[in-house]
């Protein structure tokens, strides 16, 4: 026997009481894992996205710009339409190293998954520096460079002849796949932008033009370009750093939100454990009493109530991390269908760093909830604490 | 037979317990109450001592002076020649736990612990490990083949052997009990009876609290105590 089974021991004497005490601690531990998670995921994942892009600046018709660049980013049918000229302004100014016109549309077929066409031409390839092209980038007429989903979805493979799906007497030949990247190119199907433009009739029209700085710093500047340019009127600017530094500080103001939740669960949760061992301390009074006459010093008095404390908290951060990963799923569903943007990227998943700062958490919650009731404890005279109650023994 | 206690480490010659106008005053409100008025007394070693004496007469509160649980409010008390009276919670710990075992009516065993982990709890506080001793014990007090068993699965006779070997575990110079008996039949009280006779025959001080006449006259002398006063 030792200190920590003789705490541990102590448990089994109130099952329920422990139970929701536990409980308690566990809640709290797993909203404050689910919400640094989710901070860690989705900042990484805005990242990604932005990274997996390649583009700087996102030039799209006048309209909406935030769903212009989710459009743009997860793929969509576009409400409204650029002028081809344009994009010769755009390459042309300042700053400027790619411009990469694309024309996107997208239907849903009967079973609900959707199908995106791109139409691009190489110029894309200077932005998209992880792509791997198995087979090649579409040169002549009707050719595809199809996304590694697709290709399985599909079951296509390099060189076949394919019937575009929800594009009826349309068909083409798979020249490329391109592995999997992860991000949402791997649901695309890309085709010469010629192509696209006819065959969704929008001839000379683009939906969209990616633009990659030859520095990303001067991003600023090379904004004020555009916007000063003929076109300028026409066309919406969106710095794509900026849009997610945005989106971001939307979601944070919700993270402050979360945060405080997840702070006042905590300290409710630490005044839970702490009325819990505090009525274990009146409850064992009596016991206190006959381990002090036993030798035990006010030392090992407060120890083990102090101990007892923190593992009911370290326990519960325990269970409360495990559950939280185990829903983590679940919430990130919740999640996404609330979001004003979501990353293609997994927004939680195990970290270990995170689960460390949550089982921190429980200890430093642990062993201030247990400074109360251990000090009440030590500080029982041990007479006092005999003569308490004396009959329920 | 329950084994001696180890030889002490303080002159043999020397009384176990030396009190001289031992005075405990507690108040409850504005009243004072004398729980122990002036009384002076000795016990000597390997001493079979029963206190007795009318209810409130101070018996259990001499008992708690005598284990160094509470500090006396005046007076002199000597514990294995050592002077308690002026001692810190913390030194009076330290001889309680080396010099002193505790026998109390209701036996005071933890319910979550075994009857072995009972019997080792004091040495935990002690930083001793005694295995050995644990199962020694058992044995002298015959319920080695109750070692695993929860103290509510016991009898009330066998519970107070448990408690028994419990205080014997770190050996103690002197064995406290307040009224040992108090909560036994009969029948069950004598063996408990016997066995401290058995310690004290193997050498142990033995103080005993008692309003029960069959322990009090198997002691070798008795104590008694009226208002506070030795008689
Ligand atoms: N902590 C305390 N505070 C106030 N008064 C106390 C306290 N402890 C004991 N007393 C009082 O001191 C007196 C002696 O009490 P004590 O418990 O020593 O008597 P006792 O001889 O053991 O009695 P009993 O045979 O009923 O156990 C009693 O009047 C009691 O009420
Ligand atoms: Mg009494």
């Amino acid at each position: 026997m030792n200190w920590i089974s003789l705490s541990l021991k102590d448990w089994q004497r109130r099952p329920l009481r422990t139970g929701i005490t536990l409980t308690g601690v566990a809640i709290a531990i797993a909203a404050l894992w689910s919400l640094l998670s989710f901070q860690r995921g989705y900042q990484d994942g805005m990242q990604s996205e932005l990274d997996r892009l390649g583009a700087h600046i996102l030039v799209v018709p006048k309209g909406c710009p935030y769903d212009a660049a989710s459009i743009a980013l997860h793929g969509a049918t576009w409400p409204c339409y650029l002028k081809q000229s344009y994009l010769k302004q755009v390459a042309t100014t300042q700053g400027v190293a790619t411009a990469a016109p694309a024309f996107m549309t997208a239907f849903y077929d009967a079973t609900g998954a959707q199908n995106v066409y791109v139409g691009v031409d190489k110029s894309i390839l200077a932005l998209k520096r992880g792509w791997h092209i198995q087979g090649r980038f579409p040169q002549g007429r009707d050719e595809l460079l199809v996304g590694s989903a697709v290709a399985e979805r599909m079951k296509w493979h390099l060189g076949q002849q394919v019937n575009l799906p929800n594009v009826p007497g349309q068909g083409g030949q798979v020249s490329g796949i391109l592995a999997p990247t992860q991000g949402a190119d791997d649901s695309f199907i890309y085709m010469g932008l010629n192509d696209a433009q006819h065959l969704f009739k929008h001839p000379n029209e683009l939906t969209h033009i990616l633009v990659r700085l030859k520095d990303p710093d001067d991003l600023e500047n090379t904004v004020a370009q555009l916007h000063g340019c003929s076109a300028g009127l026409e066309m919406n600017v969106v710095p794509l750093a900026h849009l997610f530094r945005t989106i971001q500080s939307l979601v944070n103001s919700t993270r402050l939100l979360l945060g405080c939740i997840a702070l006042i669960a905590l300290l409710v949760a630490g005044a839970g454990v702490s009325n819990a061992i505090l009525m274990t301390v009146v409850e064992r009074t009596r016991e206190i009493g006959i381990m002090r006459a036993l030798g035990a010093s006010h030392s090992d008095i407060f120890r083990i109530f102090w101990l007892q404390t923190l593992q009911v908290c370290l326990v519960g951060g325990g269970i409360g991390v495990v559950v939280a990963f185990a829903a983590s799923r679940t919430l990130e569903a919740w999640l996404r269908g609330r979001l004003p943007f979501a990353p293609t990227d997994t927004l939680i998943h195990w970290e270990w760093w995170i689960a460390d700062v949550c089982l921190a958490c429980s200890i430093i919650l642990g062993s201030a909830a247990g400074l109360l009731p251990a000090w009440r404890a030590a500080r029982l005279s041990p007479c006092e604490a005999m003569r308490a109650s004396r009959g329920q023994m | 037979m329950p084994s001696p206690p180890k030889p002490s480490q303080t002159s043999p010659s020397l009384p176990v317990v030396e009190a001289v106008e031992l005075t405990k005053i507690y108040h409850r409100g504005r009243e004072e109450v004398r729980a122990l008025n002036a009384a002076t007394f000795r016990i000597e070693r390997g001493e079979f001592v029963a206190v007795v004496g009318p209810s409130g007469a101070g018996k259990s509160t001499l008992l708690n002076l005598l284990g160094c649980m509470d500090a006396p409010t005046s007076g002199t008390l000597r514990i294995t020649g050592q002077e308690v009276q002026g001692l810190s919670d913390q030194q009076r710990t330290r001889l309680r736990r080396e010099q002193i075992g505790f026998v109390f009516q209701h036996f005071g065993l933890m319910p979550t612990l075994t009857v072995a982990e009972n019997i080792a709890l004091p040495t935990l506080f002690a930083r001793r490990r005694l295995a050995q001793r644990v199962d020694e014990l058992l044995e002298q007090v015959a319920l080695s083949h109750r070692r695993n068993h929860r103290p509510h699965e016991l009898s009330g006779g066998e519970m107070q052997r448990v408690a028994i070997a419990r205080a014997l575990v770190n050996n103690p110079q002197m064995l406290l009990a307040d009224e040992p008996t108090g909560n036994l039949d009969t029948a069950t009280g004598d063996t408990i009876i016997s066995l401290f006779q058995q310690l004290h025959q193997a050498g142990l001080t033995v103080v005993v609290v008692t309003h029960n006449t069959p322990l009090a006259s198997a002691t070798q002398r008795q104590l008694t105590l009226r208002d506070g006063r030795v008689d």
